[in-house]
């Protein structure tokens, strides 16, 4: 068994519990760590201190691709490869451009959206440390569980065992890698 | 709420007034005139007050928790309907005794050579084809019709809601979400039909699918932005403190980023459709406000709708898309505001350029004229605020003993930082 764990988990009975547990951890400086709860909880990614998402940025990124693409590939096919003549409208006009950079655009930003998604959270990820806990079953049911990563540059063993107690955590165990 | 009163007041001397200038102007600029501007006016305000039925009613129908504090302040903005219709009672009166003076069609024999036609309008195919619709008996019963029907369901949601207040019976509740359920198919169909008699008639030749869609949208993008400011205005004054949170206003922003790109999907499309079929029968409508047939150079209204496209979407569509600007309690007054007036000016631009000059041009948007714009607004909005404050406070600021209040207090939806 390697020496060093992958981090530390703390057992909650009650949302509340683990939503002041989340307070205490966050005020303690903590960055690699996260609850896991068997439903969501309102206000608890404040009580982690968690940032608003950067998914939108990515997802302005693709709207603005989705349009630029519908407006070049429009001119490209109708006014500079094969340029065509239709019902008397010039080769090129942003008008009839207009509805295929407005598709596209909510089709980029759509796959921008859930490919942002997906990348910002590492996923697919079909392993993860904690799967092999005991306490996933439970955390994934009836209680409340915190872990805090072994990466995280203020842990220390006994330091944040320690400061799970003091947050009122129960079932303190490391976890393996 | 005991400062309803004396604004109350406030509001109800300055719509006199207004209203007291606008009739001076009668004297000014004539009657066909000041006609234009009394609709202008009448629609902007009235398509506030339409936008606000439809909200409350899509709230029930979808059974909404996030707007219950919120709608009390739309149900408050219901009671001008029974003035709105007062208030109309001019053009209905310019019918019987002034036909053809804002309406063409209302005269058969109108002659089409004063805005640059021939002949008269009762030998004018396009009208006898559409007669059926154009004419004073359809556009007077339609109008009290659309009024009453109003004035109707404004009454019901109201009632229901305020006696919810007092009782909080889950009948109430049901009652209301019936009245949504039927009132949408209606009022969508007499705002239709109001906007194609009052406004889309008034250059009768010309025919659009998406008319009632582009008032819809105009009207939930107004009201919407007049939710805005009264929330604002609530909250500065310390009503809504510990009743609002960030989240009722995110929701709201979300929605006027919606209609913002409804507005656009529609107003493109009527656009769009029309320039692609390129048939005179329909193109007339955008030439007369883009460009003046007698010297074939570019005129006023077409940088009024440039300023609507750039203006009314693009800016609002940039400003919006910001989560932190839309939770700003500074900036969200300013972009509700604007589009508000931008609604105005959409108006503005689809009833003005219908008054022509010998030669069949719209005549200029900068006229004297506009001023009994100006007055007709003020004094039509003197009255609706005044309507609304006087129910104000009659009943609590929010629906206390509604079923979804816990959860409209509580609101949160996503990671508001």
């Amino acid at each position: 068994m390697a020496a060093q764990p992958y981090g530390l988990v703390a057992v909650f009975d009650t949302a509340p519990a683990v939503y002041h547990a989340a307070e205490t951890v966050r005020d303690a400086g903590y960055k690699c760590w996260d609850c896991i709860t068997p439903f969501p909880i309102h206000g608890l990614d404040r009580a982690m201190g968690l940032r608003r998402s950067k998914v939108p940025r990515i997802s302005l990124v693709g709207g603005v691709l989705g349009f630029t693409t519908g407006m070049s590939m429009i001119w490209f096919t109708s006014a500079y490869d094969y340029p065509l003549l239709v019902g008397g409208k010039p080769y090129f006009s942003p008008m009839f451009a207009f509805p295929v950079s407005y598709e596209l655009t909510i089709l980029f930003t759509a796959f921008a959206t859930i490919g942002g998604m997906f990348l910002l959270n590492r996923l697919p990820m079909h392993y993860h440390p904690v799967l092999k806990s005991d306490h996933i079953v439970r955390g994934l049911d009836d209680k409340f569980l915190v872990v805090i990563e072994a990466r995280d540059p203020k842990f220390n063993l006994a330091a944040t065992r320690a400061l799970l107690e003091k947050a009122g955590g129960r079932e303190i165990t490391e976890l393996e890698a | 709420m005991a400062a309803g009163a004396p604004a109350a007041g406030r509001a109800l001397v300055i719509g006199l007034a207004g209203i007291a200038l606008t009739a001076l102007g009668l004297l000014v600029s004539g009657g066909a005139k000041v006609a234009f501007s009394w609709l202008v006016a009448l629609t902007f305000w009235g398509g506030i007050a339409l936008g606000m039925l439809f909200l409350v009613m899509i709230h029930h129908i979808f059974d909404a928790s996030w707007s219950v504090v919120i709608r009390r302040q739309f149900e408050h903005g219901l009671a001008s309907f029974k003035w709105l219709a007062l208030l109309f009672l001019p053009l209905v009166a310019s019918v019987y005794f002034a036909p053809g003076a804002v309406w063409k069609w209302m005269n058969p024999a109108y002659d089409l050579a004063q805005v640059g036609g021939s002949g008269t309008v009762g030998e004018d195919v396009l009208w006898a084809k559409k007669a059926a619709l154009l004419n004073p008996t359809a556009f007077v019963v339609i109008t009290v019709l659309s009024f009453g029907i109003w004035i109707w369901l404004s009454a019901r949601l109201r009632a229901a809601s305020f006696a919810q207040d007092a009782d909080g019976d889950l009948k109430w509740t049901y009652r209301n979400r019936v009245t949504a359920a039927f009132g949408l198919p209606l009022a969508a169909v007499t705002l239709t039909l109001a906007i194609v008699l009052w406004v889309k008639s008034l250059d009768y030749h010309w025919f659009s699918t998406m008319y009632g869609v582009w008032y819809f949208a105009g009207c939930v993008r107004a009201a919407l932005s007049m939710g805005v400011l009264i929330m604002v205005w609530l909250w500065v004054r310390g009503d809504y403190r510990g009743v609002l949170n960030a989240n009722h206003f995110h929701s709201i922003g979300q929605l006027m980023f919606a209609f913002t790109v409804f507005w656009a999907y529609v107003t493109f499309s009527q656009y769009f459709l029309i320039w692609n079929a390129n048939i005179p029968e329909e193109t007339f409508w955008y030439n007369l406000r883009e460009m003046n047939s007698a010297t074939g150079f570019a005129n006023q209204w077409k940088w009024v709708g440039m300023l609507l496209l750039f203006g009314h979407f693009f800016v609002p569509f940039f400003l919006l898309l910001s989560y932190k600007r839309k939770l700003s309690r500074t900036q969200m007054p300013w972009v509700a505001l604007w589009i508000a007036a931008i609604f105005l000016l959409d108006l503005i631009y689809n009833i003005w350029p219908s008054k022509k000059d010998g030669n069949g041009d719209a005549l200029p948007f900068l006229q004297l004229h506009q001023v009994w714009t100006v007055t007709a607004v003020i004094g039509v909005g003197g009255i609706c605020v005044w309507a609304y404050l006087r129910s104000f406070p009659t009943t609590k600021l929010i629906p206390i003993r509604d079923p979804r209040i816990g959860e409209s207090l509580t609101y949160h939806e996503s990671s508001a930082d």
